[in-house]
């Protein structure tokens, strides 16, 4: 009998608690006066596991946000396809400024060109770009007789489909080798040899010639003198590594810059995203604590962009995605 | 290996205090989910792998060792005080620890149990810690088609030998090979069978299957059981002084001790076997390698010690495919897998390059887990007596809904909830029909693999490259259809056992 009374009460207190934190979202979502958000917690979906770059960009800029606006930014995984899974269920999703999506422009832009996805960041409410990945560097072993991408393009034309070139299929480094093919005239013999730490093994172990690694994964190989890195696949050299070239130097279409961007479902009032924005941008540019982070962790130096800006710079990376298209569906 | 790795690996582990106390409280509760029938290790790992998620990598990595460790050794307890299995990997442990108990001698088949846990692990650790950077070095050669071939292996090995059938065997593993193919294909991403439902996109979660497969099931079987009056008669009078047995009966086991380490560790190591079967096998091997065979079953130290190393060890074994191939041998090491990934540590050759310290520390871990299992449960056994006396319905529903909470944390979805439902009803039935469920994770973990790779071969066409250019792949291949004809062989040979003996028995009445 007795356990039955304490059930019921732990019940009880359970439906009330219930009833008291649906009635608190219900006062928050009525309040349209822009200057009081947030006055509750805002929930980011993070498109990416935990573990990985998209997901640590994230969790850093929540944290030292939380700080700035006074609420709490908790941030979920909700990830699968390349984070298409978490766009398409949240594109449409409350457009009160609590619901918030952190992704990367391979996901947003990529999948739209490789046709995973119908639609890109029209969809959304674009807040900000707030980082831009260190880079995928194109890679190959230190005894290969290939110094620069020249003589890597070069030797390939020479002896077409001899050269065994690692990608991961659908993904940026994908697009990047389409590139090469379309627009350089490389012939590689292009096979898929899965995610990043893959395709390290798989340069390493002989099974392919050359590949392209975050520049992260690959760094202690490159010091150790087991690796030569020929260049970047950013649009220009990376401030925290400037030693290393980039590849758009010598090709200026071989060019895929990965951005970190946080969205807001379509129809978010433009004055919350604007204040966001502005609060984004100050835990980047002036917060001491994550650029040392940034810097440290991901060889990112702090970056972040307006929301003009941001679509601008969007759209530049649809349109030059869109070109090959054809070639990555 | 490197020296100053190992060092910071193990300093990472003992500078942390609360990785100390993780690793104790893991092996705490590893051993009351081995001890209690119906809870088993894998079920240990599936409720506390979301727990890990906000650990340090070591922290979290150390905890699930600490876990299994606990939970592979709990089971003797049960074993040896009901006369029913804990876990199934502790089922040949009642062949002698039950008659033991009933012959007053309890406490001495404990601490034979527990003491032989731990020379079990040891063993298994050491198997860990030489082969696996020998395996390492040898497995960065491994390119598409090892990989192809590894699985086809695999899966041939574990379709033979996980079910006494080879079709109900076949029929799990190629459940597993469908489920798999659920969601985004291998190399060029197209959507398979996720009939417009977005949630399919990225398929079934590994988490959600296992969740379903092997705690919904476990709690359905044992709801079967709740209204029936449970006969309990727990051995409560129980006293260990010491170990429980002189230092010479210690030495008497030596060789059945290695024997046992050994069958278990080449066990732990082939894909999908498990616990239970190497339990068996080496119970068999040290009866029939015994002077007095007579006495096995009787109660005698001998079947003990054969069941409980082998178990144990099979722990290091199991982990030598997983950290150096990534490819886990079973539902625990899966789980394991999960672990690893959620901490951005990639299993495969590198892996001792990449994240040596984390996997020292990971070794480390186990040898503490090793200790602290020792400890606990020859001092707290009083503790694990009493949990064997809590009704089941008070557990089940708790566990129920920390596999929904499981479940839902894996990628804060409901759709992942539903899952674990779909799929538990699924098991209760593939119980039901006898059919074994552990083809099925194979079959899931193995199809992608398989088919990643195999689509890789076929881009190397062209390029002059066949099976018989790669001996290890020509090998693997071989050794897949060697087991399937012999499976076949040997179940036919049954078959025809059964049906003589059928004719016989008819003839007699």
């Amino acid at each position: 009998m007795n356990l039955k009374r304490i059930l019921s009460t732990i019940a009880l207190g359970a439906c009330l608690m219930t009833a008291a934190g649906c009635g608190g979202s219900e006062e928050g979502a009525s309040s349209g006066d822009v200057s009081k958000y947030p006055d509750k917690p805002i929930n980011l979906v993070v498109t990416h596991a935990a573990g990985g770059d998209t997901d640590y960009n994230a969790r850093l800029l929540a944290r030292l946000l939380e700080k700035d606006l006074g609420q709490s930014v908790v941030a979920n995984n909700v990830t699968g396809a390349n984070g298409s899974i978490a766009l398409e269920q949240y594109k449409d999703g409350d457009k009160d400024g609590y619901t918030l999506i952190a992704t990367n422009s391979a996901a947003l832009i990529g999948n739209k060109a490789t046709g995973l996805s119908d639609f890109s960041y029209e969809a959304f409410e674009p807040v900000a770009i707030y980082g831009k990945q260190a880079g995928e560097n194109v890679v190959v072993r230190a005894d290969s007789p290939y110094n620069t991408i020249e003589d890597l393009v070069n030797a390939s034309k020479a002896n077409p489909d001899t050269i065994k070139y690692g990608v991961s299929m659908g993904g940026g480094v994908y697009i990047a080798s389409v590139i090469m093919d379309k627009e350089i005239g490389a012939k590689f013999n292009v096979v898929d040899t899965g995610d990043a730490s893959n395709r390290l093994t798989a340069l390493l172990g002989g099974h392919v010639d050359a590949t392209s690694i975050p520049y992260s994964g690959a760094k202690e190989y490159i010091e150790s003198g087991q690796l030569k890195s020929l260049g970047t696949l950013l649009s220009s050299r990376s401030e925290m590594l400037p030693n290393i070239p980039s590849l758009s130097e010598t090709y200026p279409d071989l060019s895929v810059d990965t951005y970190y961007v946080i969205l807001a479902p379509k129809g978010t009032d433009p004055a919350i995203v604007e204040k966001l924005n502005k609060a984004i941008m100050k835990v980047v540019k002036e917060n001491p604590e994550y650029k040392t982070e940034v810097e440290k962790m991901n060889f990112q130096a702090p970056w972040c962009l307006s929301v003009e800006d941001t679509k601008a710079e969007l759209q530049k990376q649809l349109d030059h995605f869109m070109k090959f298209s054809k070639y990555l569906k | 290996m490197d020296p100053s790795i190992l060092i910071q690996g193990a300093m990472s582990v003992f500078s942390d205090p609360l990785t100390l106390g993780f690793i104790i409280l893991g092996v705490f509760v590893g051993i009351i989910f081995g001890a209690v029938p119906g809870l088993t290790a894998t079920l240990a790992l599936i409720m506390f792998l979301p727990v890990t998620y906000t650990m340090t990598p070591v922290q979290g990595l150390s905890t699930l060792i600490a876990l299994y460790v606990g939970g592979i050794s709990g089971g003797l307890v049960a074993a040896i005080l009901l006369n029913i299995p804990g876990t199934p990997s502790s089922i040949a442990t009642t062949f002698d620890g039950a008659p033991m108990a009933a012959k007053g001698q309890a406490g001495k088949a404990l601490g034979v149990g527990v003491v032989f846990s731990f020379v079990g692990t040891i063993f298994g650790l050491i198997m860990l810690v030489t082969i696996s950077p020998l395996l390492a070095s040898v497995a960065i050669k491994f390119g598409a088609f090892e990989y192809c071939a590894v699985a086809v292996c695999a899966l041939a090995l574990v379709i033979s030998l996980a079910g006494r059938d080879l079709v109900k065997g076949l029929m799990g593993a190629f459940f597993g090979l469908m489920v798999a193919t659920v969601g985004l294909s291998p190399v060029d991403s197209m959507k398979r069978f996720t009939f417009g439902m977005s949630e399919l996109t990225s398929g079934f979660a590994l988490l959600t299957i296992l969740i379903g497969l092997f705690a919904i099931t476990e709690v359905a079987k044992a709801a079967e059981e709740v209204r029936q009056k449970q006969d309990m008669r727990v051995e409560t009078n129980v006293h260990i002084k010491g170990f429980g047995f002189t230092l010479k009966e210690f030495f008497g086991q030596k060789f059945n001790a290695l024997r046992s380490s050994i069958i278990g560790c080449i066990i732990g190591i082939l894909p999908g076997i498990g616990g239970a079967i190497s339990g068996m096998l080496s119970y068999t091997a040290a009866k029939n390698q015994s002077k007095y065979p007579e006495k096995f079953g009787t109660g005698i130290m001998d079947g003990i010690v054969a069941s409980e190393t082998a178990n144990n060890a099979g722990i290091g074994g199991a982990l030598i495919p997983l950290l150096t191939l990534g490819i886990p041998g079973d539902a625990v090491t899966a789980i394991l897998l999960g672990g690893l990934m959620v901490h951005n540590i990639a299993p495969g050759p590198l892996i001792f390059e990449k994240s040596g310290v984390v996997i020292y520390g990971l070794f480390v871990a186990l040898f503490l887990s090793a200790i602290a299992m020792l400890f606990i449960e020859l001092f707290g056994i009083r503790v694990f007596i009493r949990v064997l006396t809590v009704p089941k319905y008070f557990l089940l529903p708790i566990i129920m809904v920390l596999c929904a909470i499981g479940a839902f944390g894996n990628s804060n979805r409901i759709f992942d909830v539903y899952s674990i439902m779909g799929f538990g009803l699924v098991g209760y039935g593939m119980i039901k029909a006898k059919i074994p469920t552990v083809p099925v994770i194979m079959g899931i973990i193995l199809g992608p693999i398989f088919e990643m790779n195999f689509r890789r071969v076929a881009q190397l066409q062209g390029s002059g490259e066949t099976l018989l250019s790669h001996p290890i792949a020509a090998v693997l291949t071989a050794v897949a259809v060697a087991a399937l004809i012999f499976s076949f062989i040997m179940n036919r040979r049954e078959a025809k056992k059964l049906a003589a003996q059928e004719a016989q028995n008819g003839a007699a009445k």
